[in-house]
């Protein structure tokens, strides 16, 4: 179809999009998230397109099917809605389909061995939003994401998609940065820099040329709501740097996106393509005279890139490092102009926060941190996944309400929050409002949004290596304090988890936390040192534990533990023997095993086949 | 240029604005360490953290390489702190540790009383040599000399200056000027009848027809030529003879 020139023809097209629609034809929609064609979706969904197709025929049946962007709930994949019955099945297999279609769609009953199952209750919830991981979400940068088709331009549209951006086309560019001001929009991506500040100080410089951009650089070890924003409402993006070009006066966007996201690129450029084609980029978009373009840039997966300077030399096709931002990229960006970087989340918030208003976003979440936020919730918990919550809510409703509680009803110990540049916020503090200040109090950060879980089997010292271990294989090089200062902390804390720290390794891992909070050149070298700092501020004892009584309290730091077998519990069953790699356990069969512990390497092989609970760690 | 006034360790100086603070501090008599900065080298500097000082401005104190932060109004820097002469010492111990044969880095770091790194020594690592990885030398090639031979290659603690796939680089013209600008020694450039060598490759270097002296790579002189249209035969004498 041709380009769609005036606001007026959009609502038009819109209008006939409308009555095309039949909201009240059953629809299968199959989640098409990473996750879940991983898990297998495709030949479930390729099961569904012949059942459809078969059964359409024969019948006379209408059945309407499509697959859609990530659910979040990646754990239980592949996911399977229906419409308008409003059930989810999880774990879905091609050989459930024809029941599906059968019970579900043809007959109107729920298929019950596919349902969500509460885990500790053992209530069975067929309602998708009954299920308690979704019943407390507010979705906002997510709001369409499962329920659109994300190559489909029609179906976003027919979604109320590009009606914020109508509306930004008839405001005054300075009103549209006034309103993303007035809604306390904070960035997303890491350090909460209010939006509409940065827009606002990058209009006051003088240029001929403004770029705008999009950080699609998501590294953070578990987080993956960017990949899933864009993976699954591609346009939400797209229109709302649309938007924010208008009232900055940019011609030329960039989207970087990381290249190990290639279902992201994917139907990122066919957004692209499509919104072109529609007329909602290129030249005079919609009849206002306004022209811009967006390109996809895409990066080699360097987690340094995602720092702002870092990503603007990379997209200018220098090394990804970063540079001293005593001049602000507002000021001096991409290509040395003014540029404005949001984050993947923030942008999708944009079109929203036009069409409702500042004060309907600005309703939501506390004092300092306005709207939604979303989280990908992961690690010791009973639901994992990405989960969109307004602000301000705290870590234990996070935690017990959508995410069911802790694995196997083991302790609540701690959560980490803001990936490597974030910290531990201990069980105590649960009560914890859930903001970008509150956070940063507490010695963590918000950073992208990742939170994991850790139970009583979590050692935090060990947390705190795997951080800075991380950070050491990370980081650019260019500055001495990250570069010589984290291979030092990474020693410091190996010796300590292998019993050969002192009471001076704790003073001198403090000392290098203030050396690289001080001295290092970007972003990711000054919160470096937030799991150290954070893990001695609140777990003290366990360093302790592993200094002054060559002891892991979680059991987890290998030269510290011992393995046996309560012979008690111990029923002779002999599989721990069978399935250890070392042969060294031994015993008869019916009667209590010992192991060698001499010979043992602290795998972990034996407690984990247990079935009588009867390996201890000691 | 449009002049502003400065203050640095409670004195205070004219300076064009945008000047960095290292610079502006130099020229009054003010010394602040620092290793991976060149004045002339606009692209140099930021690396290191030596030369970090206390920036106060707008109400705000932020530590800040004096090598790259522009002067502007209502500046005030202070060179001399606590908290400056902390993380200093910080730095120059990790460098100690790092490479612990260069003398540069000894002396800078006895100027703060450090005399041993607390920490494991990077010994035995032959390719490091004398390297902090500043970055000096590429910028010196890039914008000095404009020829890109070498880069910084690799990432973290093992980012070093190397050739393409670290072979000897056609482009290159051995003109030294890496070794030249390393504030620590760490580029090799040896000489032996009249051949050069610097970065695995040899350059025939062209003798002074008065004293007979090699004193400059024929690849240089060939470069010079192109780049300058100056007449090859102003090179036949070395500086001392023309």
């Amino acid at each position: 179809m041709a380009a769609i020139n005036s606001v007026e023809q959009l609502e038009a097209y819109r209008r006939e999009l409308a009555s095309a629609a039949k909201p009240d034809l059953p629809t299968v929609l199959v989640c098409f998230g990473t996750g879940c064609q991983a898990n297998g979706a495709i030949p479930v969904a390729e099961a569904f397109m012949d059942m459809v197709k078969e059964q359409g025929l024969q019948l006379n049946v209408n059945i309407g099917f499509k697959t859609t962007g990530c659910h979040g709930y990646c754990e239980n994949g592949p996911l399977v809605a229906l419409r308008p019955q409003d059930i989810l099945y999880l774990k879905v297999k091609p050989e459930d389909v024809p029941e599906i279609v059968e019970e579900t769609v043809k007959g109107g009953r729920v298929v019950e061995r596919l349902v969500y199952r509460d885990k500790v209750t053992d209530e069975v919830v067929p309602r998708y939003s009954e299920i308690p991981f979704y019943k407390h979400q507010l979705r906002i940068a997510l709001r369409h994401i499962g329920t659109i088709d994300p190559t489909s331009i029609d179906d976003y549209i027919l979604a109320g998609g590009y009606a914020g951006l109508a509306k930004a086309l008839a405001m005054q560019p300075d009103d549209i940065i006034t309103e993303v001001e007035r809604s306390g929009l904070r960035g997303r991506g890491g350090g909460g820099f209010p939006a509409g500040t940065k827009w606002r100080s990058c209009v006051a410089v003088e240029s001929d040329v403004r770029y705008v951009m999009c950080n699609g650089d998501e590294g953070d070890p578990g987080a993956f709501m960017d990949r899933s924003i864009m993976e699954g409402d591609p346009h939400a993006v797209i229109e709302g740097m649309i938007i924010g070009a208008f009232a900055l006066g940019s011609h030329q966007g960039y989207i970087y996106v990381r290249d190990e996201y290639p279902l992201a690129v994917k139907n990122l450029t066919a957004a692209l393509e499509a919104a072109r084609e529609k007329g909602f980029l290129g030249e005079n978009i919609l009849g206002s005279g306004f022209s811009f373009d967006i390109k996809i840039s895409r990066g080699g997966g360097a987690f340094v890139c995602g720092e702002s300077s870092a990503l603007m030399r990379s997209v200018g096709g220098d090394v990804g490092e970063p540079r001293a931002k005593y001049i602000r990229s507002v000021e001096r960006g991409l290509y040395d102009k003014p540029t404005v970087l949001n984050n993947v989340e923030t942008w999708a918030n944009v079109p929203e926060i036009i069409l409702k208003g500042a004060e309907w976003y600005a309703s939501m979440g506390t004092e300092g941190s306005k709207g939604t936020k979303v989280f990908s919730l992961v690690g010791k918990v009973n639901n994992t996944g990405l989960v969109e919550v307004p602000m301000g809510i705290s870590i234990r409703e996070l935690v017990e309400n959508i995410g069911g509680g802790v694995l196997g009803g083991k302790k609540f110990k701690a959560v980490q929050t803001g990936g490597p540049s974030g910290g531990c916020i201990p069980e105590r503090l649960a009560d914890l409002p859930i903001d970008f200040d509150s956070l940063t109090e507490a010695g963590s950060m918000m950073g992208s949004g990742g939170i994991i879980v850790m139970d009583e089997e979590t050692c935090m010292v060990d947390v705190a290596k795997y951080f800075i271990g991380f950070l050491v294989e990370e980081s650019c090089g260019k500055c001495t304090p990250c570069r010589d200062g984290l291979p030092r902390m990474l020693d410091l804390l190996t010796e300590i988890t292998e019993g050969r720290g002192g009471e001076e390794h704790v003073a001198m891992l403090e000392e290098l936390c203030d050396l690289l909070t001080w001295g290092a050149l970007c972003g990711l070298g000054t919160s470096a040192a937030n799991p150290v700092l954070s893990t001695i501020k609140y777990f003290r004892d366990e360093y302790d534990a592993h200094i002054r009584d060559k002891k892991c309290p979680a059991g987890v730091c290998k030269a510290l533990i011992t393995y046996s077998i309560d012979p008690e519990a111990c029923t002779g069953c002999r599989l721990c023997a069978k399935n250890c790699p070392q042969e060294c356990i031994s015993g008869e069969r019916k009667k209590p095993h010992t192991i060698d512990t001499a010979r043992c390497i602290r795998c972990g092989v034996c407690k984990d086949v247990c079935a009588y609970d009867a390996v201890r760690i000691s | 240029m449009e002049k502003i006034s400065v203050t640095i360790d409670g004195r205070t100086f004219e300076a064009e604005k945008d000047r960095c603070v290292l610079d502006v501090a130099h020229e009054n008599g003010i010394y602040i360490p620092s290793l991976c900065y060149n004045s002339e080298v606009t692209s140099s500097g930021g690396s290191c953290r030596v030369c970090l000082v206390e920036a106060h401005q707008g109400g705000r104190m932020r530590l800040v390489t004096s090598c790259n932060y522009p002067v502007r109004k209502g500046l005030e820097v202070k060179t001399d702190t606590p908290l400056v002469r902390r993380i200093r010492r910080g730095v120059l111990e990790l460098l100690m540790a790092r490479v612990p044969d260069s003398e540069v880095i000894l002396e800078m770091a006895a100027a703060e009383g450090l005399t041993e790194p607390r920490f494991r020594k990077d010994e035995g690592e032959s390719e490091r040599y004398k390297c902090i990885a500043c970055a000096l030398c590429t910028n010196v090639c890039a914008e000095v000399v404009g020829v890109h031979a070498i880069a910084m290659t690799e990432r973290g603690a093992d980012k070093k200056p190397a050739t393409p796939y670290h072979k000897p680089s056609e482009v290159c013209i051995g003109c030294g000027a890496c070794a030249y600008a390393c504030p620590t020694g760490a580029i090799t450039l040896k000489e032996r009848d009249g051949v050069r060598r610097i970065w695995g490759r040899d350059f025939e270097m062209v003798r002074c027809s008065v004293c007979g002296t090699p004193y400059i790579p024929v690849a240089q002189v060939d470069w010079i030529v192109s780049r300058t249209g100056k007449d090859r035969s102003f090179f036949d004498k070395c500086p001392d003879h023309r």
